[in-house]
């Protein structure tokens, strides 16, 4: 598993919102996915089908599948190995790069394909290919621009979002020899085409496509993939071996819930009704089939997943990735995803950064929220994300990770707030420093005790008495 | 009927005119109007911090001197929330507690839903002459669902016109102490607020919940913009300054 950075959340934080080209990058992303979301779920209407509903649909569909997901996950092996393909488990990320590694050496693979991922991101895959000889080209266009960086995807479904063009063209320039040119997002087409030649080369050559799965259908033993630039199909179909990394949560029982969850899944991530391509990969080529791997292996990975099972955060295994909740978080569009420290930013990567790598490790994520719920509300499966985030607060108390002077002062606070007449006293003192404080003007400037407020902005304070004095006073006279 | 005002910690402390204009409002609506002596904080910011029993306690010692009010009135769509849906869930598993938490949080009420939903009152004594743009804070929106009551509620006052701001649903980046704990972020969100503001051209930004209007205030001020009048919902509506 990929540690999670050195640098504090804070101290990340604060880099991230001083950088004026990622916020210009940021900026331009967030209407565009708010608003083509909106789109899409109103355009439900002109089908006669209602939003609400169908997130009651797809809850239902994700919570069938945890109630029982180790009987789901028998009957998709069952049913994927009648079809020809191999069936691997995975504990970890350790476990999934020597599975990976050990069928890669098996089919003598030099060069691997990939098309976009989490779970390589979780197990750092595409490093461990590399120290092993084994070559791994992402082939989506973000993963294509993020690996070129070096750098990790800064958002589940649109890896590059960090990125801005002049960024992107001089990546381009670097790996495809050639001379940096202007470029406006007139040339977002062109520069699309030169990455695609580049890949075409890349899948005719490799031996091994590795892919993500969306979904795990266990009637049929199938992975379904979800992909907008065909590079998934030319990954699964090209190659003589192909490898699925996937999560064991994402199991749909049917192929009918895989149809209801894929009406809320595209339309949550990019507005679409259905994305550009959706492939079913059942078992292995067959005779008489034209294309396809001879060899399929599915990589099934805990990583963490079971222990949230039956536990307070059991609602998090309903996520099916889509990116809604970051793409309507206001924290995530201050700072990106790479703010988060691991794989997965934004408000579902607040509730699975700390489960799966550890409380201790990301103390600050799931505090990192003003507690708007615009995440909740979006949520296709309606995860809560804000109360998942509040309970992993409490259970940082509960462990006892919290700083013994932040307790201490929130101790003497409510001690305080349930002594009344001592309460009324030290408020009405603190409104008339507040007023001194101030002086002549509406509001304070500097404040000693909360710096962190008026870094940002004043504290306007009130007329130096409180409520209650000057209730007090109106009745007496 | 005979009505508990709450006016928050908040209130209290740093502007105690929303205190006063909502008592007034609601006298006006007919109301027999308490503010119970011994009220201090909901304990919102300890639930928030994680501090389970601090925040446990805190509403056991709220619904205690609650219990007695046909209705319980509060200016603030975040702390009302807290109250309604937050207590009961506390005390939930207090044999003692459950059923009195259970009974208080539904009594309580956000101003302007108390004023629309539960009094149907109509008739704001306002003075208010120019345009407003008006925030929606989170927990009132997606909590309690108040989003038309403060609209209506100014659709009312003779000469005032309001003009929506662009994603007047959006965050401002308060959160409690999210806004000291992260100040950098929430500096970033109460910008792109700021903004909608600027474009929406109004006199005065109104919304629900003092802390917010704080954090919108704070900015604004501290952005150079001293022209645009920040006010909480019941002094629009309750007219008059009285501060």
């Amino acid at each position: 598993m990929t540690a999670a950075q050195p640098l504090t959340f804070h101290a990340r934080a604060g880099e991230k919102v001083r950088d004026l080209r990622l916020q210009a990058a940021l900026q331009k992303a967030r209407p565009l996915f708010v608003g083509k979301r909106a789109k899409g779920v109103a355009a439900l209407a002109e089908d006669g089908l209602d939003f609400e509903r169908l997130r009651s649909a797809g809850e239902e569909i994700r919570n069938r599948v945890l109630a029982d997901l180790d009987v789901w996950l028998e009957i998709f092996e069952e049913r994927a190995r009648a079809g020809g393909a191999e069936v691997l488990w995975a504990r970890d990320g350790k476990e999934i790069c020597d599975l990976v590694i050990d069928v890669a050496r098996r089919h003598g693979v030099s060069k691997a394909t990939k098309s976009k991922s989490m779970l390589s991101e979780e197990a750092d895959l595409n490093a461990a290919l590399a120290a092993a000889g084994i070559r791994p080209v992402e082939t989506d266009l973000g993963e294509y621009i993020v690996q070129l960086a070096g750098e990790a995807p800064s958002h589940i479904i649109a890896p590059a979002v960090h990125k801005s063009i002049d960024q992107v063209e001089a990546l381009f320039a670097r790996e495809h020899g050639r001379p940096v040119q202007p470029r406006s997002s007139a040339d977002i087409p062109a520069m699309a085409a030169e990455a695609r030649a580049v890949l075409r080369e890349h899948f005719l050559s490799a031996d091994m496509g590795i892919t993500g799965a969306n979904f795990l259908i266990a009637e049929s033993g199938s992975a379904a993939l979800v992909t907008n630039e065909g590079n998934g199909r030319m990954v699964t179909t090209l190659p003589k071996v192909h490898v699925i990394v996937t999560g064991i949560e994402k199991i749909v029982p049917t192929l009918e819930d895989f149809a209801t969850l894929m009406r809320l899944l595209p339309r949550s991530a990019t507005g679409q009704t259905i994305s550009n391509y959706v492939s079913l990969l059942t078992g292995t080529r067959r005779e008489g089939d034209g294309e396809g791997p001879t060899k399929t292996v599915f990589i099934l990975v805990d990583n963490g997943r079971a222990n949230l099972l039956g536990s307070p955060w059991q609602d998090m295994l309903r996520c099916i990735r889509c990116g809604a909740c970051m793409n309507h978080c206001p924290v995530y569009f201050s700072l990106g995803g790479h703010a988060y420290g691991w794989v997965y930013p934004g408000p579902m990567g607040s509730v699975l950064t700390p489960l799966l790598t550890g409380l201790e490790n990301a103390l600050e994520l799931p505090r990192a929220s003003t507690g708007c719920n615009q995440c909740g509300s979006v949520c296709p499966v309606r995860i809560p994300l804000p109360k998942l985030m509040h309970r992993l607060r409490e259970e940082q108390v509960v462990r006892g990770l919290r700083p013994r002077r932040e307790r201490l002062m929130i101790g003497a606070w409510a001690w305080l707030a349930r002594q009344p007449k001592l309460y009324r006293w030290l408020a009405a003192r603190a409104a008339r420093y507040l007023r001194w404080l101030a002086g002549d003007a509406a509001a304070i400037r500097v404040f000693g005790l909360a710096p962190a407020w008026t870094e940002g902005r004043d504290l306007p304070v009130g007329p130096g008495r409180t409520f209650h004095e000057l209730y007090a006073a109106r009745k007496r006279a | 009927m005979r009505v508990a005002l709450y006016v928050t910690c908040l209130v209290d402390l740093m502007r105690p005119s929303v205190g006063f204009a909502a008592l007034r409002l609601l006298e006006a609506a007919d109301c027999e109007v308490v503010v119970p002596a011994g009220q201090t904080c909901c304990g919102q910011p300890a639930w928030s911090a994680g501090e389970r029993a601090a925040a446990a306690s805190l509403a056991r010692k709220a619904v205690a001197e609650l219990e007695g009010f046909e209705a319980v009135v509060v200016p603030s769509g975040s702390c009302a929330e807290h109250m309604r849906k937050v207590w009961p869930e506390l005390l939930a598993d207090d044999v003692y507690w459950a059923e009195r938490a259970r009974t208080v949080a539904e009594r309580c009420h956000e101003l302007s839903s108390f004023l629309v939903d539960f009094l149907k009152f109509a008739e704001p004594r306002a003075d208010f002459s120019g345009s407003i743009t008006y925030h929606d804070s989170c927990k009132g929106l997606r909590g309690l669902g108040i989003k038309k009551q403060p609209r209506e509620l100014l659709a009312r006052v003779p000469g005032l016109r309001l003009t929506e701001m662009n994603e007047c649903e959006e965050c401002c980046g308060f959160g409690g102490a999210f806004s000291v704990e992260f100040g950098e972020i929430s500096t970033q969100i109460v910008d792109r607020k700021c903004e909608s503001i600027a474009a929406a051209g109004a006199d005065a930004v109104v919304g629900g919940d003092l802390g917010c209007l704080l954090n919108i205030e704070g900015r604004l001020r501290r952005r150079g913009d001293n022209r645009t009048r920040v006010l909480h919902l019941a002094e629009v509506l309750a007219g008059g300054s009285d501060k």
